[in-house]
């Protein structure tokens, strides 16, 4: 405060300043009297002596008030006359809004996706996208977690990030009995919440003294959402015990509101150590007595933040060398895999995986849908630029520099772009669940991502309507303040008209060619996407469905679990409505890889440094023929494929013929991880295990009745239907068992279809670009030729009178029409013949210059162009000539 | 400031900071205010320099804000109310310093002008 005083009291003030000036001409003034000049005339030639008061004032001013300010104060004076200027125009503001608010509308939506996924992809956690990964990557390009050891010793040995800690995700059924609730949790290390800054907002979090000894920390943190939702915010939570996976653990905490984990895509609410992985975790392969020492379970994913100063390709540089140091430590033989570093956007285990590629490509897109809209908006403001020459002659004839008259239009601008912005940023959650529904309908588990409209979403769509302002601006502030003077004020239109003519047929042409783009790119979309469909994925899923039931929930052994699934199948397959019934430990087409095994194969000698990990599934017997799945050689297990028989195991197609050379396969030995060698009965043709979209590869089915598993998918076929299935299922595990829950019960053909969502997300995302786009483009060349048809209302009424038809006159304008929009076709194909290659890694099926879509994507812009032309020209073609001949 | 020279046409501009100088160096005489500071320069360049309004004021208040004068309203000898300026001890060394800062300047253009009055002569 008494800086400011200082500061006033020395700044003259404006009326000081004006004091003086009189004082200083009546002085002036006084002196010529004295001279013998009389009273008038002295007051004159003082005043003649003086110059210009104004600016005499200006440049006083300037001495005291920083630039900046003036610049500041001019600012606002812009904006308040801009508004007054715009809402003296709903029709052009309006119009400018609702473009504006489109583009940055779609953009922001798109933006926020690919924030959830790459720039703040861990909700609660600052600057989580800084995080880097640290996996073990095959040569095959597998990548895998790494084994407890391991992380232990990378922790250990490490120089480059600031902490490394590990977590996994396991599946979580909460409470026991009916009562259960399929939830996902994370298993986490003890620096896990130190390491990431979530702190708990209730008792604790998981602290390294959770980390010492193997099973004996039966504790667990709980998320906000669970904590408010299942818990009802209980104030006195910690300390009670909760069941996990029927394993009781005592609640020590619960994390900051906002925290969801760190695997991307996944909603984790409830965080238990490390070293209850044993109790926990149940995944295919992993043995729960050995999965803390084994060097092979590669289950925990290690992330941590690099050290300030230390790049990216210093720290992998760096786990090279640990790769190699920790093969000599430890004698094992690790060829086949080394240490890599990746950032999490990269990260192989979350939805970033998956969803990136597509949402990358919609961005790409949303950028091209916004320069349609900056195109289009241009056109719009360089019309209106026309109708206000006067007004800009006028004030760059009373001395307006050009500079303070762009500065002005821009203002305009933004003026318009940041309230659209702000409109654009309060849809956002509007649009998000529309373009995310088709992923959450058939997500096995609810979909989680970061999608609050945080600081970084307002910050892009503030920036980027700004941007957009000041592309659409800048070019006809420069042409509308560069008027010539002399030409305005003689009204004389006629060669810079032309010259903005040829600038506004830029604008369309550009406006076309882009529009053309996205439908392309929406096309050849939608044709990978009905490819994906058609592709056959090596099983029938219909009439069959699935449900997981996880006998271990109940506390059964394995006697009692084995006994609970031969009664459920055999209940099944008595039952009219099954025509057959079947067990596995995983569905097909999951979307991500899983029970990825290392296996060994009779007779063949990998590479020392060969990735031969596969993935495999337990299944039982009928696996093949409720799935419809052909053998190809042998046949399927059966059930005298018990505990007590020869241990077998039936290979796909792929392995058979990459390992044995199209031999005979049968009576060959597989071996899996370290389990006994399994002689092969059956070669079965290749399925697409995770994706529709993957290669063929290599794949190993174990029997169930040799394998025990407590959590299995049961799938069953339906002998007229599927409908009455799903309750029969039901029925039949009540029986059994009243406090058995079933999850996930549905449709093998939505478990299918899941796989194709992202797909389909971005093709009707892509789609609603493309209308997007071309309807812009359509109004673009709508608004040209009405133009044009305005401008020569005389021509036509002449050839009219001189005996032209209406159609002649259509015609006329449509050819002009048509050629603008068929320059916009070619520069638009070409660039997309360029540009779709980009594509690559959403396309699937179809070539990126399949001619399909591009003959589509052309078909429908020259629809486009030949509708907005002839709608003006049919108008104009209609005029009667009375009104046209007499202006 | 402009220069009057005999051709009217031949009006050059000042070396910056001149301005100051000269102001300073009026108001060591005294107090006086704005017109008074022109009209001074004014007579003692013989009607050569003549300070317009334009400059004059934005250099007083330039000078002001340094600290090297202020100023203060009074009346004038014939009873004018007028705004007095006066140099601070700040002022009076700013001005030292520009004096030898221009005392070097004028030599140095001298010996450009004028190489026949060097050594060599």
């Amino acid at each position: 405060m008494a800086r400011l005083g200082w500061l006033k009291g020395r700044r003259p003030d404006e009326q000081d300043f004006q004091d003086e000036i009189r004082s200083h001409l009546e002085i002036a003034a006084d002196e010529h009297v004295a001279a013998g000049a009389d009273r008038d005339s002295a007051r004159l030639s003082s005043l003649r002596d003086f110059g210009n008061v104004t600016l005499t004032t200006e440049a006083a001013r300037s001495v005291w008030i920083p630039r900046w300010m003036d610049r500041l104060g001019e600012l606002l004076c812009d904006v308040r006359h801009a508004s007054r200027v715009l809402a003296r125009n709903p029709g052009f503001s309006l119009t400018v809004f609702a473009v504006l608010t489109l583009g940055i509308g779609l953009n922001a939506t798109v933006f926020t996706l690919l924030k959830s996924l790459a720039f703040s992809p861990l909700a609660g956690v600052d600057g989580s996208a800084s995080l880097a990964v640290v996996l073990n990557e095959t040569t095959a390009g597998r990548q895998t977690g790494l084994s407890y050891p391991d992380y232990q010793y990378v922790r250990d040995h490490d120089r480059a990030f600031d902490g490394l800690f590990g977590s996994r995700n396991f599946n979580v059924n909460l409470g026991s009995g009916n009562r259960t609730a399929p939830i996902m949790g994370e298993l986490v290390t003890g620096n896990y919440f130190h390491q990431l800054g979530v702190r708990a907002q209730l008792g604790r979090t998981v602290l390294p003294s959770d980390d010492v000894a193997p099973g004996q920390h039966p504790v667990v943190v709980l998320s906000d959402t669970l904590w408010k939702g299942q818990f009802g915010s209980d104030p006195d939570i910690v300390g009670t015990v909760v069941r996990v996976n029927t394993h009781p653990l005592t609640v020590v905490g619960v994390a900051a509101p906002g925290f969801h984990g760190t695997i991307v895509g996944y909603d984790v609410e409830v965080f238990v150590p490390i070293m209850m992985t044993p109790q926990l975790l149940r995944s295919g392969g992993i043995d729960p007595q050995t999965v803390l020492f084994d060097r092979q379970a590669s289950f925990v994913i290690v992330m941590g933040r690099l050290r300030p100063g230390t790049a990216r390709a210093d720290a992998s540089a760096q786990m090279t060398v640990l790769s190699s140091q920790r093969r000599r430590d430890t004698g094992l033989d690790t060829a086949a895999q080394a240490l890599a570093v990746v950032p999490i956007w990269r990260s192989p285990f979350g939805a970033q995986t998956y969803m990136l590629p597509a949402v990358m490509v919609l961005s790409a897109m949303g950028a091209l849908l916004l320069l349609i809209v900056c195109a289009n908006v241009t056109a719009l403001v360089l019309a209106r630029g026309i109708s206000r020459r006067g007004e800009i002659a006028l004030r760059l004839a009373l001395g307006a520099g050009r500079g303070r008259v762009v500065q002005l239009l821009l203002v305009e601008n933004v003026v318009l772009a940041v309230p659209a912005a702000l409109v654009a940023i309060a849809l956002v959650p509007l649009a998000i669940p529309a373009l995310l529904s088709g992923i959450s309908d058939v997500a096995p588990i609810r979909l989680y991502l970061n999608l609050s409209v945080d600081r970084l979403v307002i910050a892009f769509s503030v920036l980027a309507a700004c941007g957009s302002a000041l592309v659409f601006g800048l070019l006809p502030a420069l042409r509308s303040s560069g008027v010539d003077l002399l030409s305005v004020m003689k009204d004389d239109l006629s060669p810079r008209g032309a010259a903005r003519g040829r600038f506004r047929m830029g604008l369309v042409v550009s406006q076309v060619a882009v529009s053309l783009l996205l439908l392309i790119g929406a096309g050849l979309v939608t044709r990978s996407l009905d490819a994906a469909r058609q592709t056959n994925p090596g099983f029938d899923a219909a009439d069959v469905i699935s449900s997981r039931i996880d006998v271990s929930s109940n506390g059964y052994d394995q006697a009692r679990g084995r006994a609970f699934f031969a009664q459920l199948l055999d209940r099944l397959r008595a039952d009219p409505a099954t025509a057959s019934a079947t067990l596995a430990r995983n569905p097909p087409l999951t979307m991500v890889d899983q029970g990825a095994r290392r296996v060994t194969i009779d007779g063949y000698t990998p590479r020392r440094d060969e990735d031969v990990t596969f993935l495999s599934n337990i299944v039982a017997p009928d696996y093949f023929r409720t799935l419809k799945i052909r053998l190809v050689a042998g046949r399927e297990f059966e059930n005298r494929d018990d505990a007590a028989a020869m241990p077998v195991a039936i290979v796909n197609e792929t392995l058979a013929r990459r390992y044995w050379g199209g031999a005979e396969a049968i009576g060959k030995r597989v071996r899996v991880a370290s389990d006994e060698w399994r002689t092969v009965i059956g070669v079965a043709r290749d399925v697409k295990y995770s994706r529709v979209t993957e290669a063929p590869r290599p794949y190993v089915y174990l029997p169930f009745l040799q394998t025990y598993q407590p959590a299995m998918m049961i799938h069953a076929r339906g002998s007229a239907g599927v409908a009455p299935l799903i309750e029969r299922l039901r029925t039949h595990v009540q029986a059994l068992d009243p406090d058995l829950p079933a999850f996930e019960t549905r449709l093998l053909s939505d478990q299918a279809r899941a796989t194709l969502t992202i797909l389909e997300m971005a093709a009707d995302g892509l789609f609603v670009f493309g209308a997007a786009g071309l309807a812009l483009a359509a109004m673009g060349i709508y608004g040209l030729v009405s133009y044009t048809v305005k401008q020569s209302t005389h021509e036509i009424g002449i050839r009219m009178a001189l005996g032209a038809r209406s159609a002649e006159v259509v015609w006329h304008f449509l050819r002009r029409g048509l050629r603008l929009g068929g320059i916009g076709i070619i520069v638009g194909t070409v660039s997309a013949l360029v540009l779709t290659r980009l594509l690559g890694s959403v396309l699937y099926g179809v070539s990126a210059i399949d001619p399909v879509s591009f003959a589509g994507a052309v078909a429908v812009v020259v629809g486009g162009v030949v509708v907005a032309t002839v709608i003006p020209a049919w108008r104009a073609a209609r005029t009667p000539l009375s009104k046209v001949l007499r202006p | 400031m402009t220069l009057h020279s005999s051709r009217p046409a031949a009006r050059t501009e000042l070396l910056h900071g001149t301005l100051d100088m000269l102001i300073l160096r009026t108001l060591q005489w005294g107090p006086q205010h704005g017109y008074a500071v022109g009209q001074t320069i004014r007579a003692q360049s013989a009607d050569v320099l003549q300070v317009e309004a334009g400059s004059l004021y934005p250099a007083l208040q330039r000078l002001a804000r340094r600290g090297w004068v202020t100023s203060k309203w009074g009346q004038t000898d014939a009873n004018q109310r007028a705004k007095f300026y006066r140099i601070t001890p700040e002022g009076k060394r700013q001005l030292l310093r520009e004096e030898s800062r221009w005392t070097e300047l004028v030599a140095a253009i001298a010996r450009i002008m004028s190489p026949a009055t060097g050594p060599k002569d």
